[in-house]
């Protein structure tokens, strides 16, 4: 964890807070209701980036995440009638651990680049996600109160489950990366492969750990998805792929592998979402707000790009 | 030097942008007006432009003022735009849903902050969380589209381009199917999603046109669905043979009636509903009772009134 990459982030947020503060009409913007839904916002997104963190610093790719959400809630919602919460909910997370390490495996034991194998795999899971219910969304009965409560409940009455759930697993991931060796390892993997083969580490098990732990955070983020939407919808979760990388790279993480944190990625999430959430508030034309997060990006991604050559 | 770099730049962009709005949106905000939140399952379809401009021009002749944000037909982030309309103390808020049983959390959001949520063109399943919902009458536009088509084609075999998410489509096909009850000649070869776009109904359409050679008759549900499909039909070499009817009376869906593409097309009236929905907004808010269903007619529109419509404009 470098701290010369993580507080220009903080900075970052500091001054989109600040802006949005100010130019949000009403002073409406910085409200503790205001960022407690925030968070919530940008629970299902870091999640995702969390997962795709691992899986980018070994130098992959994973396209398959927003198809897995998807997958995974219509799994889940399918089952909640019949077999209960917790056999569809274990349903819906195995079968994103399945896909995931279904990708592991491509990855680790074939010459195919994790890129085409994840698109693949992204159409594979839509596909089975649309081929429920004839396609149309599989609502969550009234009675599922637990499945409900996983995107809904405010823990105390103030804080979010959602964003409970992202808490640990941010800092489940953290500690793993960078408190364990097999975090070590990872960062062996993506910044040279061929040194890593050398120095004994089995690159084979850990690709397949790295990609069945991200298919789980796709499968987590499909429950508090569905959850939120009472509702499993077999075409959601589109472009949610490139929106989770947006937070992995604009959180300092480098797309050719070997560099990069969890903390990095959960600041870039926020980033991400408070410039969602904040032009929405501003009322900015939604036209401009994708032009504004393209320049944000490319902006975050060439200022880390420049401060490492000079290294 | 470099992070004072990143936090120059990422905070200027945003104001650099907001010196481009106009200035009327600025002085709307500032004043004591009231906004009124509005969100729409898509603006890539001239229905939920019109539909908008409807709901803004009506809402401004009160000398209030709107915000409009574009879902993009992904329902998670129709969920978060509106909470960050909710978060903005809105008058109402003017929901276009993406997914009809996807929006209960929103509504129950509103409900806790007491917000007033109008359903403008297509229903929810939950109407008791909302004050009204405003819609085209959407199984009627179906039923026209089939009876005319069986005034051309009595034995007609057809292919249905569904749009299934959303349940205002699925009422237009329901109306098409009691319609077609009536006329035993009628079969429906296939359902299949045309995505409710033009370049979503084109490829659908051309394979169906590859697998069915007695197919002479598609109603997809929607004007830019249908305009795929002519497209299609066109490039098969198939024109003339194939009859197309569809649901909307879109500009550019007229012209295609006009042109004799299309056999008709049931037009909806979105500025009205528009117009409407914030007349009972207003009526809510200054106390007065509002009924929850409020359906508007639709019109058939075909060859022969196609030049006397007030549509084409």
């Amino acid at each position: 964890m470098n701290k010369r990459s993580i507080f220009p982030l903080l900075g970052a947020i500091a001054l989109l807070l600040v802006t949005f503060a100010l130019w949000v009409p009403h002073g409406l913007f910085f409200t503790v209701g205001n960022l407690l839904d925030l968070a919530q916002q940008v629970s299902v997104n870091a999640i995702l980036a969390f997962g795709l963190t691992l899986v980018i610093l070994t130098g992959g790719i994973d396209l398959s995440v927003g198809a897995v959400v998807a997958l995974a809630g219509v799994v889940s919602v399918s089952l909640l009638g019949t077999a209960g919460p917790v056999v569809g909910i274990a349903a819906g997370l195995g079968t994103a651990v399945l896909l995931g390490l279904g990708n592991g495996f491509c990855a680790a034991t074939t010459a195919m680049p994790p890129f085409i194998i994840s698109l693949a795999s992204m159409m594979i899971a839509r596909g089975l996600a649309l081929g429920f219910n004839q396609s149309r969304p599989l609502p969550v009965g009234n009675e599922q109160g637990f499945f409900l409560a996983i995107g809904n409940e405010r823990l105390g009455g103030w804080l979010p489950l959602p964003v409970l759930i992202m808490l640990l697993v941010f800092v489940t991931s953290a500690v793993l990366l960078h408190r364990t060796r097999f975090g070590q390892h990872l960062f062996a993997i993506g910044g040279n492969r061929e040194a890593a083969r050398f120095t004994g580490i089995n690159i084979r098990l850990h690709e397949m750990v790295v990609y069945g732990l991200c298919g789980l955070c796709a499968g987590m983020a499909g429950m508090i998805h569905a959850s939120q939407l009472f509702s499993a919808e077999p075409s959601s979760g589109q472009g949610f792929e490139l929106n989770a990388i947006a937070a992995v790279v604009v959180g300092g993480t480098s797309f050719s592998g070997g560099i990069g944190s969890i903390p990095g990625t959960l600041l870039g999430a926020i980033i991400i979402g408070i410039l969602d959430k904040g032009l929405n508030q501003a009322g900015v034309h939604f036209s401009l707000q994708y032009i504004v997060k393209g320049a944000v990006i490319l902006t975050a991604v060439w200022l880390d790009v420049r401060r490492r050559d000079k290294k | 030097m470099k992070p004072f770099l990143t936090l120059l730049i990422a905070g200027l962009a945003p104001f650099a942008f907001q010196s481009c709005k106009p200035s009327t949106e600025k002085s709307g905000q500032t004043a004591s007006t009231k906004m009124f939140g509005i969100s729409m399952q898509t603006l890539n379809n001239p229905f939920f432009v019109e539909l908008n401009n409807g709901l803004k021009a009506a809402v401004e002749a009160h000398g209030d003022h709107v915000v409009t944000l574009d879902a993009q037909f992904n329902s998670l982030k129709q969920k978060n735009d509106v909470s960050d309309l909710l978060n903005q103390q809105p008058a109402a808020i003017f929901l276009n849903p993406v997914n009809w049983e996807g929006v209960k959390g929103i509504l129950i959001e509103a409900k806790r902050k007491s917000v007033p949520v109008i359903v403008v063109d297509a229903p929810v399943s939950d109407p008791d969380l909302v004050l009204c919902q405003v819609a085209s009458d959407n199984f009627e536009a179906g039923r026209m589209a089939c009876e005319a088509l069986a005034k051309v084609k009595p034995a007609a075999k057809i292919v249905v381009l569904h749009l299934s998410l959303n349940r205002a489509c699925i009422d237009r096909v329901a109306g098409f199917k009691a319609e077609m009850a009536k006329h035993p000649g009628m079969a429906i070869l296939d359902v299949q999603e045309g995505k409710g776009s033009t370049e979503g109904a084109r490829p659908v359409m051309r394979d169906l046109l590859g697998r069915f050679p007695e197919l002479d008759a598609a109603f997809p549900i929607n004007d830019p669905s249908a305009l795929g499909c002519v497209s299609a039909i066109e490039s098969a070499g198939r024109a003339g043979q194939v009859s197309v009817v569809s649901v909307d009376g879109s500009r550019e869906g007229i012209a295609a009636v006009a042109s004799g593409k299309l056999l008709s097309t049931s037009a909806q009236a979105p500025e009205e509903i528009g117009r409407i929905a914030v007349e009972k907004a207003y009526a809510h808010l200054e106390g007065k009772p509002v009924e929850k269903e409020i359906k508007v007619p639709v019109k058939l529109i075909t060859k022969e009134n196609v030049h006397v419509t007030p549509e084409a404009k």
